[in-house]
């Protein structure tokens, strides 16, 4: 049996349905991420385990425990807030000291608690100062001190890093996680950013309208999106739409405006509409005459460690990132051709949703 | 800023006199050691401040106004911290109703309220009552501190509670430890702005005052209409001097600009 375990819930606003039967199992100790743009439900499913809003139904169970009605102030789990939610009107250690002193814990015993809290999050020479007096980073520490203080059975995390500058941001992914592991804390995190999910997560959940569409280890979710949406809004993606020439066994060709190109994937039927699914990375340059399809370079663009092509070719505009390996890379008007493996190739039955840009834009 | 031109250095200036002055004269007036109202030239004198103090009628008032003041300011507190919380936060049938209901005295002539409430107070026999005349300036003085509130509760980020109320703490503890202080500088704000008009309030006051309730700008209303002398003038600068140290309090704990400019 799972640690914390949510089944079939659902929480309706009128006629609005804003979670659908999203069940998911947390085994102990596990850092599991609900990912989605916004308004995909990840916050109200999150508030639901916290018990700030009331599902309509489903249960909810905590090592055993049904907690579907139980209170907010009964449930013992800590949560960070994406605003942080420090009291302002306290020192750094009245706020650490806050959730022990309500738990009854003699005042002997509260002051090396809150101070191996600290310590956990490098706080230590801090804990006299207000909060307006710490930076964004600080207080982040300082809110993820608080909730780990109380020694919750699940941590919450609701975009925890989102007001952090990108620098810092990566930088408190990794310490994240090194204090999830050390203290060991199960610990479900809400967050829109793919990058944050798949670097900290054990285990990614993709949610798309209130339900959920994949639960997978970060590199699943990235090589085999289940969905289209997943495909668009996990990383990069190159969309083609084409149609089945031929299928044989666990191989099929599709046709990409007239570009025969081999996949594997099983039980496709001929004549089947299909969208092909290629990562920019997946794909390489290579002199034109060798590729499967030749394209002229129209832009570049230099990442520090890739470089981003846009390829003009017979499919319209494709995406290439190759990595940064030191040598001269293709200018910009130059013919290239471009190669890739059947291997990397993923099939999603069905034509092409409008608007990919969209989902791109959401993942920055 | 913006510097101001000469036409506009002048005309500032003209209106701050023009505000400021007749106080500032007063306040001299005080100090004079003559019989009449006059800018004292020979010398400063303490008489007239010595008069209201010996004088019982004044002295009597000047503590039904403190008294009057302090009383309907805490109340109209203790009211309005939980009007506010509730009209801010929660969506209820009769929530703009309460909400129209609490702020209308500040549109409502005081002369109106006046003639009302010495009709209710005759009714419910009530003329006379100390009591009754606190529950009327609470009325009056409630829409200030709700202004002040609903402005520091809208601004409240509700995760700080949630914060709290996860860490284990009761719905009365999350109050008291949380949403209280945070919300203090408006508490005090609005007991200061309440504290002030309650202390200055004379039109509806004339009506429903008693000889024993009589207030202080009452019985100067009622002496002056019988004699003018510079003891007058001292008792408007011991209000003047009573209303500035609130003045400072309130810039002090909440901040003017917020109140008078909106700026938060």
């Amino acid at each position: 049996m799972s640690f914390l375990e949510l089944k079939n819930i659902t929480k309706r606003y009128g006629p609005l349905t804003a979670v659908g039967d999203v069940s998911l199992s947390v085994e102990k100790g596990e850092f599991v991420s609900l990912l989605g743009p916004s308004g995909c439900g990840k916050t109200t499913t999150l508030q639901m385990i916290a018990g700030f809003v009331e599902p309509s139904a489903g249960t909810i169970r905590l090592d055993g425990r049904d907690i579907t009605r139980a209170k907010a102030n009964s449930r013992g789990l800590g949560i960070v807030f994406q605003s942080y939610a420090l009291f302002p009107h306290m020192t750094v250690f009245d706020n650490v000291s806050f959730g022990l002193e309500m738990q009854r814990v003699p005042k002997g015993e509260r002051k090396p608690r809150v101070e191996e809290a600290l310590s956990l999050v490098h706080l230590s020479p801090y804990a006299k100062r207000y909060p307006r007096e710490l930076s964004g980073g600080q207080r982040q520490r300082v809110a993820l001190a608080r909730a780990l203080v109380i020694r919750p059975p699940v941590l919450l995390l609701d975009e925890p890093l989102s007001n952090l500058d990108a620098k810092l941001r990566e930088a408190m992914q990794f310490e994240l996680r090194e204090i999830q592991r050390k203290v060991g804390t199960t610990t479900v995190m809400v967050t829109h950013d793919q990058a944050e999910a798949f670097s900290i997560s054990d285990r990614v959940v993709v949610m798309e309208a209130g339900r959920i569409t994949q639960i997978d280890q970060p590199y699943r979710i990235y090589e085999h999106p289940e969905t289209e949406f997943i495909s668009r809004f996990v990383g990069k993606t190159n969309l083609l739409p084409g149609k089945v020439t031929t299928a044989t066994g666990a191989g099929a060709t599709v046709s990409l405006a007239g570009i025969a190109v081999p996949v594997e994937a099983a039980g496709l039927s001929v004549g089947e509409t299909v969208t092909l699914c290629i990562r920019p990375e997946k794909l390489h340059l290579t002199v034109p005459t060798n590729g499967l399809l030749t394209g002229r370079v129209a832009d570049r663009f230099f990442l520090g460690s890739q470089w981003l092509y846009h390829i003009d070719g017979p499919l319209g505009t494709l995406m290439v990132v190759t990595p940064n390996d030191g040598s001269t890379p293709a200018e910009q008007g130059a013919t290239v051709g471009l190669e890739w493996s059947p291997s990397v190739v993923r099939v999603h039955r069905g034509a092409m949703a409008e608007a990919p840009d969209v989902a791109l834009e959401v993942t920055g | 800023m913006t510097r101001n031109g000469p036409v506009a250095l002048i005309f500032h200036t003209l209106v701050v006199i023009f505000m400021l002055a007749p106080l500032a004269i007063v306040c001299l007036v005080a100090f004079t050691p003559e019989n009449t109202l006059s800018l004292p030239t020979n010398g400063f004198s303490l008489r007239w401040f010595d008069a209201v103090f010996h004088h019982p009628d004044f002295v009597q008032s000047f503590w039904n106004s403190l008294w009057l003041a302090v009383l309907s300011a805490t109340l109209a507190v203790v009211l309005a911290v939980p009007a506010s919380l509730a009209i801010t936060r929660w969506e209820f049938p009769g929530r703009g109703f309460l909400n129209a209901l609490f702020l209308s005295p500040l549109i409502i002539p005081h002369l109106v309220l006046g003639v009302a409430m010495l009709r209710l107070f005759a009714i419910v026999g009530a003329t006379g009552s100390f009591a009754w005349l606190v529950a009327a300036h609470i009325v009056i003085v409630t829409p200030y501190v709700m202004r002040l509130l609903i402005a520091a509760i809208s601004g409240f980020d509700r995760s700080v509670e949630q914060a709290a109320f996860s860490l284990g703490a009761s719905e009365a503890t999350v109050f008291r430890r949380v949403t209280l202080p945070m919300i203090l500088p408006g508490v005090t704000g609005g007991w200061l702005i309440a504290f002030i008009n309650s202390f200055d309030e004379l039109t509806m006051s004339i009506f429903i005052t008693s000889p024993s309730t009589v207030t202080l700008p009452v019985r100067m209303y009622m002496y002056a209409t019988e004699s003018i002398d510079p003891m007058m003038a001292a008792v408007s600068a011991l209000i003047i001097g009573i209303t500035a140290v609130a003045v400072l309090l309130l810039d002090r704990v909440y901040g003017l600009d917020r109140i008078l400019v909106g700026q938060h």
